[in-house]
């Protein structure tokens, strides 16, 4: 039973690992140039903070799931696990949520501010960044998942 | 079912005593609440009644100015109507969260209450922090504009627009500190109560 549990946990981080460590990966390749009325236009991930946040809170996230994957199965440190858990969804969850915000200012624009949507002149870039936003938010929902696992595993709440 | 709990056996109920319910970290918890339930209160108002209108020239065809009068709101950005649903939401869960402490201890059921408050705190905690940063990210592209895809800054011409916004954001910021604290004190309770549940078995 214990083992079930234990392989089921790897599994699990190994999934989050792999979410988090794409979506950084796809977010960081998106690049397309486009010509507009003879004015060079580059898009790239790193002209919006939000994208660079994104990029970096998955590289985190995928950093600390591949650290916990080395942690021996009794050691004292799985409290410290639970309460890490908290902080790195927390941190994914708002990478995501905010990634989003600017994506959708990008796509649909924002007539009441004047902005105009990008998407129109770099299509290949906002379906690159559509991409990795998508697998960001599976990211997401796969590290909720390892919370309340962990939750389940290491303290075993619901009690007899 | 009868209670197996044997250090402080409780008159005929189904109550389950928790070790140490008051430890200083514990008796805080109410006080923390309530201070998040402010914070996210107040991020919510000051985003919500979040409008300026101003008169701006847009053009000057001959000598004379045109002048057009543009209002600001928080419903133009989807960013600013989920910061003031996620805060609502959220001090909708303190207020809920607040009532069941003092008088939850008659809807006790084999720890239950500890497992679903510290759920829901982790839930809201999760929104809350969505909200807030979104809100930051579009808040930092109204003050910066972004020169790659020729969006301009808006902080200039709306500054009151942009300084509530700023206040709403520290506030709901200060309280999603104020969650993430709260949410390692209900797991710290579960905790607690599974070490209660597990000395009293022992021989």
């Amino acid at each position: 039973m214990a083992k079930a549990k234990r392989i089921f946990s790897l599994l699990l981080r190994l999934l989050a690992l792999g979410a988090t460590l794409s979506a950084a990966i796809v977010m960081v390749t998106s690049h397309e140039k486009a010509k507009f009325f003879a004015v060079s236009f580059e898009a790239k991930y790193s002209n919006t903070p939000a994208f660079k946040y994104f990029v970096i809170a998955n590289v985190i996230g995928g950093v600390y799931s591949f650290l916990v994957l080395f942690l021996p199965p009794k050691s004292m440190l799985w409290r410290l696990v639970v309460a890490l858990d908290v902080i790195f969804t927390m941190l994914l969850t708002s990478s995501i949520s905010a990634a989003l915000a600017i994506a959708y200012v990008g796509k649909k624009g924002n007539s009441q501010a004047g902005w105009l949507p990008i998407c129109g002149q770099v299509p290949k870039y906002c379906n690159h960044v559509s991409v990795a936003l998508a697998v960001g938010f599976i990211g997401v929902v796969i590290y909720m998942l390892l919370l309340l696992y962990s939750i389940h595993t290491a303290l075993n709440p619901l009690l007899v | 079912m009868a209670p197996e709990v044997g250090e402080k056996p409780e008159v005929g109920s189904n109550k389950v005593p928790v070790k140490d319910t008051k430890g200083w970290a514990i008796r805080l918890l109410p006080l923390l609440r309530l201070l998040a339930f402010f914070a996210t209160v107040s991020a919510m108002i000051v985003m919500a009644l979040n409008k300026q209108t101003k008169t701006l020239v847009v053009a000057t065809i001959g000598s004379t100015p045109v002048k057009a009068t543009l209002t600001a709101r928080f419903q133009h950005t989807p960013a600013f109507v989920f910061f003031v649903v996620a805060n609502g939401m959220a001090s909708l869960h303190n207020l809920l969260m607040l009532m069941l402490e003092f008088t939850g201890h008659k809807f006790d059921f084999k720890g239950v209450r500890f497992l679903m408050m510290a759920i829901l705190d982790m839930m809201t905690v999760g929104v809350v922090s969505g909200g807030a940063s979104a809100a930051l990210f579009m808040g930092e592209l109204a003050r910066n504009g972004n020169s790659h895809a020729r969006w301009n800054k808006i902080c200039d011409k709306f500054d009151t627009f942009c300084e509530h916004g700023n206040g709403a954001l520290i506030a709901s910021f200060l309280a999603l500190l104020l969650l993430t604290i709260i949410t390692t004190i209900s797991i710290i309770k579960l905790q607690n109560l599974h070490y209660s549940i597990n000395h009293s078995v022992l021989p």
